[in-house]
């Protein structure tokens, strides 16, 4: 048994061991209870025989034992044979798969064969493929090429029959296939124009010259619809003309047109001025309207046509606009009323209005009305500046007839611009502020200030002309015999500037004021800081200063001239050898005749003053009538020692006598100015001899034309007192001077003036 | 001659023309002046023979005067006072002439021992060391013109510059090649004076016009006129410390020496 057991242990271990190693049933079991189950189970690899042996005989009886003998020996049994059917099955897998690889392995070696012969067979069919290629490749080419000939020869006809087709087109007018089909011919003509289609070429070309032209005079032609003119446009386009010299043309055209447009305005203005032929002005103004209603239609063609033109237009537009205005200043600074300035800048603003509807973004209102105040403001100071011209060629007068052109008209007309030329500004003005055009309307404020400052400005520079003119003779330098004319024309201005100056002072600034405050009020764009631009009282302050400048020049100049003969008559001749006095000196004569002109002069210009001195005149003769005394007695005396005594006592009678003023302020009369210049003279006569030493006879010369004097000076003069006071002063004065201060007898003395008087 | 409220008053017994500060002396302010008398003797300290039209004080001694007197004929002449009271000492070589009626006028400054007389048709420079005449200028002016030089100034600044009157002409001549420079025109001048601090001014007065003053770099037009003059204005001088004081004696307010004040002159016309 135990020999049994120990060949069948090993064999079964054998056994189950390769089994288990084969089929690994489950190697995670047996080994995972290896403690618990290796007494009982038989079944797991730590199974030890003999321990399960002994404890199955401790446990058991020998029936239990006996019966596990035999169950133990069916089992093995079972397993026994288990385990020959799985060994048979393996062997039975083992010899198939060996059958199956030697089977393969007979397939196999035949199948390397075949595919060698596939190989070939492949390599074969491709050769004769590519034989077949070959020899149908030129075949196919040759097919290839005939279709192309066949496309060319079809263009080539559709080429020849263009001209004919052209023809048709233009003949129904359908330019637009026309120029479809020629742009189609292009580039078969760009490359084979020169040579082959050459006849069929120029043949088209004609045609399409005529279309051009014709499209072309649909461009330009104002008659065609908008719509027709554009696609004209749109085809030039496309036939590579160049559209864009065409649209220079165009614009030139425009531009042409602009000229026109202004020359016309040109033509309008001598009509606007002539009142009498308005209706004619009238039609001009419709003609000139309907001409720019035309350039508006124009320019709105032109924008459809050539959308990329607008910044051109837009210029052109502006440039229509600065010519009218620039024409407008040119035209301002002639002599035009207010009206003639509105109906012009309502032609502009219709223009501008007509414009702006065609072209918005030229932003043409804001531009004119820009313009328009630049405008305005010219036409402002260029009526002043007239009128200004206007004033001193009044008081110039003609050049011509001096003689003629006395001082008084030279006054009053003089009186009568400054006043009525304000007067009809102002008139004119207030035309242009009522007028309802919307520039102007927009101006207004603008105007007022306008108007105001140029009243301002105005006056200023009419004083500066003033004295411009009444400083001319320093700029004449000429001939002294022209000096000499124009010298005397000089006199006479300044005093008719004197006047006038007095006239705008007291006259012509408070009408103004009041107009202006009346019409002219308002304004206010100058802002508030400034005030007013017109202030009356800074002008007649002006003028006020003017007026007493410029008679004192007169004065001056008059005393001048006198100044200019007593220096001759004094300092020419030997005092000390002076000849008995036969006669009145001839310088008498010059002192008078001066005199007189100055008299005549003012006597023209200057209003008759009140006799203030009138009461003074009583004064004035008792002054006379004492002094005249003194003097008879001083001059009766023929003694020399008491020529001392005879100074003392001058001087004691001046103390006496009542004092009399010389320098006093002039007023604006006759009498006041001519008594100025007789006394300035007086003086200067008075100083002029005491300078000198005179003899006897000097004295006695001195006398007598001092005594001839005093009867006319006094009739001159308004002062009398102040005369006869000088006029003794002047013979003091001689005496003083004089070695020998013996006077003319008195009937001596009458009877050499009784002498000139009746010469003279 | 009266002096003002405030001030002393001396008195003289006759008219007189002509007063000269004595610029030489320095301790004491004194003035010279002469009289006009026709019939009688001059009276004061020292007997001049002749009526004394102008007068000028040497400015580097205070002895030594210039006169132009009036006798038979006119004539000028340099003066020596004597230290203590006597006759005066004639220095030799004055000019007489039957025309002379200008005036005598020295060179401003001092050290310079020149004097320049000026007759109507002529200028002579005198060396007054050796009292011998070491120029004389003729005027070249166009024949027929009659001259009629009457007064003078010398430019504090240029020793060769001077300043003539002539008739309505103010003349300017250059010394060192005695010839004209050039000339302004204005109304019949009397006196005329440079600026002693300021080139190129000249201040001069007039007969009606008053007072104008000129800036030599621009002679058409004056650069001030200074009105207020009724009548002629006769001599004109500036105050030689304070710029923009000047003296005018003026023939409308007789005897009566007014002051002028200009304010900003220096700052207004440099």
């Amino acid at each position: 048994m135990a020999a049994n057991d120990v060949p069948l242990d090993d064999k079964a271990k054998r056994m189950r061991d390769l089994l288990s190693s084969f089929y690994s049933p489950d190697p995670s079991m047996s080994s995972s209870s290896p403690k618990l189950a290796s007494l009982d189970s038989i079944n797991t690899a730590s199974f030890d025989a003999n321990q399960y042996m002994n404890l199955l005989v401790q446990k058991s009886n020998l029936e239990v034992l006996l019966k596990r003998h035999v169950e133990m020996a069916a089992e093995i049994k079972n397993l026994d044979t288990d385990l020959q059917m799985l060994v048979y099955e393996n062997y039975n897998k083992f010899i198939s798969a060996t059958d199956t690889i030697k089977r393969m392995k007979s397939n196999i070696v035949g199948m390397e064969t075949n595919m060698e012969q596939l190989l070939e067979k492949i390599t074969s069919v491709q050769s004769r493929s590519d034989g077949v290629n070959t020899s149908l490749f030129e075949k196919r080419e040759h097919i290839e090429k005939l279709h192309r000939t066949r496309n060319l020869l079809r263009k080539v006809q559709f080429i020849y029959d263009l001209p004919a087709r052209l023809g048709k087109c233009i003949k129904s007018e359908a330019y637009a296939d026309a120029v479809k089909f020629y742009t189609g011919a292009m580039p078969i003509f760009r490359t084979y124009g020169d040579s082959s289609f050459q006849d069929c070429k120029r043949a088209s070309e004609e045609a399409m010259q005529t279309i051009i032209r014709n499209l072309q005079g649909k461009l330009f032609s104002d008659s065609e619809s908008i719509q027709s003119r554009a696609e004209a446009a749109v085809l030039l386009k496309q036939l590579d003309f160049p559209v864009d010299s065409l649209k220079v043309k165009l614009l030139e055209k425009l531009e042409q047109s602009l000229a026109d447009l202004e020359l016309k305005i040109e033509k309008l203005e001598p009509a606007g001025e002539d009142s009498s032929n308005l209706y004619q002005g009238g039609s001009l103004v419709d003609n000139h309207e309907d001409s720019v209603r035309e350039f508006s239609e124009a320019v709105r063609a032109y924008l459809v046509i050539f959308p990329d033109s607008k910044n051109q237009l837009i210029s052109l537009s502006r440039d229509l606009l600065s010519r009218h205005f620039e024409a407008l200043q040119q035209y301002v600074h002639e002599r035009i009323s207010s009206a003639d300035l509105v109906n012009i800048l309502k032609i502009i603003w219709t223009d501008v209005l007509l414009l702006d509807n065609v072209l918005e973004e030229a932003g043409l209102p804001v531009v004119s009305l820009e313009a328009a105040q630049v405008v305005v403001k010219k036409y402002i100071s260029s009526k002043f500046s007239i009128f200004q011209q206007d004033i001193s060629d009044s008081l110039v007068g003609p050049k011509e007839r001096v003689e003629e052109y006395t001082l008084q008209v030279a006054l009053e007309t003089g009186k009568k611009t400054v006043l009525q030329g304000s007067m009809d500004a102002l008139l004119d003005f207030r035309l242009l502020l009522d007028d309802k055009l919307e520039p102007v309307v927009n101006l207004r404020d603008l105007i007022i200030d306008y108007v105001q400052e140029g009243f301002q400005g105005f006056f200023r520079t009419l004083y500066d002309c003033f004295v411009l003119l009444s400083e001319k003779k320093s700029a004449s330098e000429q001939g002294l015999k022209e000096m000499a004319q124009s010298d005397k024309a000089l006199t006479g201005l300044v005093l008719v500037l004197s006047q006038i100056s007095v006239f705008i002072e007291q006259g012509a600034i408070p009408r103004i004021t009041e107009e202006i405050a009346s019409s002219f009020s308002g304004g206010g764009a100058r802002g508030y800081e400034y005030g007013p631009a017109f202030v009356p009282g800074e002008i007649c302050r002006r003028f006020r200063s003017a007026g007493d400048k410029f008679i004192n020049l007169y004065i001056k100049m008059r005393t001048q001239r006198i100044s200019v003969i007593l220096r001759k008559r004094f300092m020419t001749p030997n005092w000390i050898k002076h000849k008995e006095p036969r006669d009145v000196h001839m310088f008498v004569d010059l002192l008078l005749r001066e005199l007189e002109a100055a008299g005549s002069e003012v006597k023209q210009i200057l209003p008759q003053g009140i006799r203030k001195h009138r009461h003074s005149d009583s004064n004035g003769s008792t002054a006379s009538s004492r002094s005249n005394p003194l003097r008879d007695d001083r001059l009766g005396r023929s003694n020399t020692s008491r020529a001392r005594s005879q100074l003392l006592e001058t001087h004691l009678a001046k103390l006496f006598k009542q004092k009399v003023e010389i320098f006093t302020k002039v007023e604006y009369t006759q009498e006041s100015v001519v008594s100025t210049i007789v006394k300035l003279s007086l003086k200067s006569l008075q100083e002029f001899v005491r300078l000198q030493t005179f003899n006897r006879s000097g004295f006695q010369q001195i006398q007598l034309d001092i005594q001839f004097l005093r009867l006319p000076l006094k009739e001159i003069s308004e002062d009398e007192a102040a005369v006869d006071f000088l006029l003794d002063e002047v013979i003091v004065a001689a005496s003083e001077r004089c070695l020998d201060p013996i006077p003319l007898e008195p009937p001596i003395l009458d009877k050499l003036i009784q002498a000139k008087l009746a010469k003279g | 001659m009266q002096g003002a409220s405030s001030g002393i008053g001396y008195g003289l017994k006759y008219q007189a023309r002509c007063i000269s500060d004595v610029s030489a002396d320095t301790d004491h302010t004194s003035f010279l002046t002469g009289t006009l008398s026709l019939k009688e003797e001059n009276e004061g300290l020292f007997s001049h023979p002749n009526e004394i039209w102008d007068l000028r004080s040497c400015p580097f001694d205070r002895r030594i005067f210039s006169s132009v007197s009036s006798g038979e004929s006119f004539g000028a002449a340099v003066w020596q006072i004597p230290e203590l009271y006597g006759q005066m000492h004639l220095l030799p070589i004055p000019t007489q002439s039957a025309t002379f009626s200008g005036s005598v006028i020295w060179w401003p400054s001092g050290k310079q021992n020149k004097s320049i007389s000026i007759d109507q048709e002529k200028i002579l420079l005198w060396n007054l060391d050796c009292s011998v005449k070491i120029a004389q200028v003729q005027p070249q002016e166009s024949a027929g013109m009659l001259h009629y030089l009457s007064a003078g100034a010398w430019d504090p600044h240029d020793v060769n510059a001077l300043a003539l009157t002539c008739e309505s002409l103010v003349q300017f001549w250059d010394l060192m090649t005695m010839k004209k420079t050039y000339s302004i025109e204005c109304a019949h001048v009397h006196d005329l004076e440079y600026d002693t601090r300021k080139k190129h001014i000249l201040v001069t007065a007039e007969d009606e016009s008053g007072i104008h003053i000129w800036d030599l770099r621009m002679p058409r037009v004056p650069i001030q006129e200074l009105p207020g003059h009724a009548h002629w204005t006769w001599t004109v001088r500036r105050n030689p410390q304070y710029d923009g004081l000047i003296l005018v004696y003026n023939l409308s307010t007789p005897t009566i020496i007014h002051a002028l004040f200009v304010p900003k002159f220096k700052e207004k016309y440099t």
